[in-house]
């Protein structure tokens, strides 16, 4: 059985009243693509950014590479090599495409100026470039503001922001959810190198055709609590709808027990990952 | 930094896209440039109607310093308003500041350099602290700045009436009047004037080119983005709040050097008078978008209107409502313009 | 799009430009430009003249400006208004140097600070314009032509006497100021202390209310709170006057703490009328105005002028307010 990666234990978050977390369990192995699925309000999103350091949980533990970690900031889980694509996108909309994908972490100039804090615009917006282009993002003009691009594009950004600096897992809150037919495919194809990379993807999304399409393994939040997890392979999209509203529950480890040749795509070839 | 590549072809880099564009034409296009050309459009009417008056040397150089003051004030206002913040604070800061340099000075007593520059570190540092006690209830407390900046107002007014017992302090070392205060360089430029554009340039470089400044961006366009950067939001406003106040300190020494007396009575519009100029300068309320010339341009348009309005010899009491009207005129045009470029 | 922002920017411009122009013909001048044709005879010229006010809106000066004005149009002289929002230095210094980029034949000016108001007006002077003092004035004036105000000391002096005959010669008496630094307040107030004490009575102090009527009303509540047996009150210029009025009537002490005035303003003539205020000590704002351009005059055609004029002022009481009528301070022209 593969060592998780990350794995998150009876993490419970409340706000006030509510408590959007009861006791959450949530994996992620090496080198894969685990969907997060859920209804409306299950708490998805309260545990990605509990995991990306933007909570902090009332209860419970995080561990890392098997040993337990406090990710108290962004920072913190951008040191353990995590990266996120929030649902909001989380871009400064007046800055250009360059600062936000740099945002918090900017390229000083060279010698007494970069210490003096003189930052290095023009480096940024072309290693940005390249990101973009090297993940088919199209912009007009990077020194645009971000406002001033159409949502598929922002969302690109994000993405490729992520993807970008992410060394090891990389969090997708709802990545296609404002995106064309093209961009979609873009994105989903961009899923499937990351992860063949060495990077663990975990994916939030309400689209099961695209869960299905990526996916290794599925988990299932209800009500704030883990209710079932699969192995793509093994169950239908009905299923984890049921698995969703509460028909059924499936919380067993089968899912990692089987060795990961069942994965379509990945076994020939020269990007074949080794184990 | 992974490095994904695919197996299509990479486009080649284009070089041409990614050389920034020359300066003369950045600054053609620039954000600013429109309030600029209002400003080119005052000054026109005004020379048009009243070439010998307006036009001459010396009215250049009284409209200049009667700016000088509300410049610095400004500087700081920018950083703040980018933010997305307030600061309805800075006239009463001014104040303070003055008071306490001025009575630091005068308990020094002498009339040298040492004692100016007491005068200065004193009045620095009394903005300094107004600056911080804003930055903190606003960056920790999560108090609002309209509030928090309404509040050290009325504190930092109050402590200047009690330090004073209500009388303006009126004995300043007469070395830092004539030097500072009515002094001018190649006996041109008065040094009010080029302390002024100096924190003005100073400021504008470090809010355009540097970390801070981007910060500063980031905050205002999206708080809670920057703090999933890992920017220390919290850290920073602070420093954003602090540097007005500061900026406030040395705007209530300069105001002493010149008028030689702390003039507690004059400054309850500067607050308003600076929002005005870094709003007009194209800076925008919500935060995210501004640059330091286009403050520069803010300063001076209600500065030309004032002097113009007196030399062209409109009623006073007309002058008041004739300079609102061209301010919301000038920002409504800016606005149009933002509006078609963002539309989309 | 971007042609719609030229149009709207070309109009902005011309907005400008109607307001300066039909603005200007507003400023209570004489004959605006008719500097050639009519009147004038060639020996005559036109002289433009301006009148700078402590503060704009204070019947004071309007009252001055009305003076001034008749004068001017005698004398065939072009006469501006202008002043500052507040009694402030450096709220009045700009106005100042705005007036000399016009560079006026002469310039009455009443100086906001005794200090800091002399280097703006000296330049003035330098660039060759006659300046006349009005009111207030300089801690150095050597460069005006002429000083004229009120004798301000002898104004509180008789302040002082008019009080003392109103709560019957003895018992505590408190002064509302202005600000130190203005002549002419300061001198009344010091004209009253000597007055007071000449005349027997408790002068427990004075205060300052930065010439804000809200501050003086306060003030003026504070003392009461402090010397609840108080007996008379003495406010040295309108704004003070009007302030102290009001705190009077907010703490309740309407008629059991008398109030003599400086100024005569409307607003201080309905207190006296009603019995808020029981004196005024009216000054000849009007006269000074005159003056001033009188001076101004002689000065820019080669006659004599008077370095120094002191003008006199009127009591005025409920019982003598139908004969003084003339005295009473104008809002208008």
């Amino acid at each position: 059985m593969p060592e998780p990666l990350l794995e998150a234990r009876g993490i419970v978050k409340s706000f006030g009243r509510v408590r959007a977390l009861r006791g959450a369990n949530f994996t992620v192995l090496p080198n894969e693509v685990v969907a997060l699925v859920g209804d409306n309000g299950a708490g998805k999103s309260t545990l990605v950014k509990t995991l990306a350091g933007v909570h902090q949980p009332d209860e419970g533990e995080i561990l890392f590479e098997g040993e337990p970690v406090e990710i108290h900031t962004p920072l913190d889980a951008r040191r353990l090599g995590i990266e996120t694509v929030y649902q909001d996108l989380a871009l400064a909309a007046e800055l250009d495409a360059g600062a936000n994908m740099f945002l918090g972490r900017e390229i000083m100039r060279p010698g007494v100026l970069g210490r003096l804090g003189f930052i290095d615009k023009q480096a940024m917006r072309t290693r940005s470039r390249e990101a973009f282009d090297n993940l088919g993002v199209a912009l007009q003009d990077t020194a645009a503001p971000v406002a001033t691009m159409s949502g598929g594009q922002r969302q690109g950004i994000a993405v490729s922001r992520a993807v970008t600096w992410a060394s090891k897992v990389v969090f997708m809150d709802e990545p296609t959810a404002a995106l064309g037919v093209v961009q979609t495919r873009n994105v989903l194809d961009l899923i499937g190198r990351v992860r063949g990379q060495g990077l663990a993807v975990v994916l939030i999304s309400h689209n099961m055709p695209e869960v299905f399409e990526v996916a290794d393994r599925i988990e299932v939040l209800r009500l704030g609590e883990r209710v079932a997890r699969f192995r793509r392979g093994d169950v239908s999209m009905e299923d984890v709808v049921g698995a969703m509203t509460g028909a059924i529950t499936h919380d067993t480890q089968d899912d990692l027990e089987r060795p990961e040749a069942d994965r379509p795509d990945q076994d020939v070839g020269p990007d074949a990952p080794r184990r | 930094m992974t490095d994904v590549t695919t197996q299509a072809d990479r486009p080649e880099l284009d070089d041409e896209q990614e050389r920034p564009a020359p300066f003369w034409q950045r600054l053609v296009a620039g954000s600013s440039t429109p309030i600029g050309l209002i400003l080119a459009a005052l000054v026109l009417v005004f020379s048009v109607l009243e070439p010998n008056a307006f036009l001459d040397t010396a009215n250049a150089r009284n409209i200049a310093t009667d700016a000088a003051v509300l410049l610095v004030l400004a500087t700081g206002m920018t950083y703040v308003i980018i933010t997305a913040g307030i600061d309805l604070s800075v006239g009463a800061v001014l104040v303070f500041s003055g008071v306490v340099s001025a009575k630091a000075m005068n308990a020094v007593g002498g009339d040298n350099w040492g004692v100016i520059f007491v005068g200065l570190a004193v009045a620095l540092a009394g903005g300094l602290a107004w600056g911080l006690i804003n930055g903190f209830l606003i960056a920790k407390a999560k108090i609002p700045a309209f509030v928090v900046t309404l509040g050290t107002l009325g504190m930092s007014l109050g402590a200047s009436l009690v330090i004073t017992g209500g009388v303006d302090e009126r004995e300043v070392p007469f070395k830092l009047i004539t030097t500072i205060g009515t002094g001018r360089a190649f006996d041109q430029i008065p040094w009010l004037v080029i302390i002024a554009f100096a924190v003005a340039i100073v400021f504008g470089i470090v809010l355009a080119a540097t970390r801070f400044g981007r910060y500063t961006y980031a905050v205002g366009s999206n708080e809670e983005a920057a703090r999933r950067a890992g920017i220390p939001v919290d850290r920073h406003l602070m420093k954003v709040y602090a540097l007005a106040g500061t900026l406030a300190g040395l705007a209530g020494f300069l105001s002493l050097a010149r008028f030689s007396t702390t003039t507690i009575g004059g400054h309850d519009t500067d607050n308003l008078q600076s929002i005005a100029a870094v709003v007009i300068g194209g800076t925008s309320l919500f935060g995210g978008i501004g640059t330091m010339l286009g403050s520069v341009f803010g300063v001076f348009i209600p500065a030309v209107l004032d002097n113009g309005f007196v030399i062209v010899g409109v009623n006073p009491f007309w002058q008041e409502i004739a300079v609102g009207a061209v301010l919301v005129g000038a920002v409504f045009l800016d606005q149009l313009r933002r509006r078609s470029q963002y539309q989309r | 799009m971007t042609r719609k922002i030229w149009v709207l920017a070309a109009s902005l411009a011309m907005l400008a430009f109607g307001v300066a122009a039909c603005g200007s013909d507003d400023n209570g001048s004489t004959s605006s430009g008719a500097s050639t044709s009519g009147s004038s005879s060639a020996a005559k010229k036109n002289y433009k003249m301006t009148l700078i006010a402590g503060v704009k809106g204070d019947e004071f000066y309007i009252t001055m400006n009305c003076g001034a004005q008749a004068k001017a149009k005698e004398l065939g002289v072009t006469l501006d208004f202008q002043g500052p929002d507040k009694f402030d230095a450096s709220l009045q210094t700009p106005v100042v140097n705005a007036v000399a980029a016009k560079k006026p034949d002469a310039v009455l000016v009443a100086p906001t600070d005794t200090k800091a108001m002399y280097a703006p007006i000296k330049q003035l002077a330098d660039a060759g314009t006659k300046v006349a003092l009005v009111d207030t004035t300089l801690e150095q004036a050597d460069f005006a032509v002429s000083q004229i105000a009120s004798d301000n000391e002898g104004g509180g002096k008789a302040a002082a006497d008019t009080l003392s005959k109103l709560i019957g010669g003895k018992g505590k008496v408190f002064v509302v100021n202005v600000k130190p630094g203005i002549s002419t307040t300061d001198a009344r107030g010091k004209g009253f202390e000597a007055g007071a004490k000449a005349a027997g009575l408790t002068y427990v102090g004075q205060q300052y209310d930065d010439d804000d009527p809200a501050k003086a009303a306060a003030v003026t509540k504070a003392a009461l709170a402090k010397n609840p047996d108080l007996k008379g009150i003495f406010a040295t210029n309108l704004f003070s006057a009007e302030g102290a009025a009001s705190g009077i009537r907010e703490a309740g002490k309407l008629g059991k703490v008398k109030i003599v005035g400086f100024d005569a303003g409307p607003k201080q003539v309905e207190d006296l009328k009603n019995g808020i205020v029981q004196a005024l000590i009216a000054q000849k704002p009007a006269e000074i105005g005159a003056d001033g351009v009188q001076q101004a005059y002689n000065a820019l055609t080669g006659k004599p002028t008077e370095k120094q004029i002191g003008t006199g002022f009127t009591s005025i009481t409920k019982d003598n307010l139908a004969e003084n009528a003339a005295a009473l301070y104008k809002p208008s022209c």
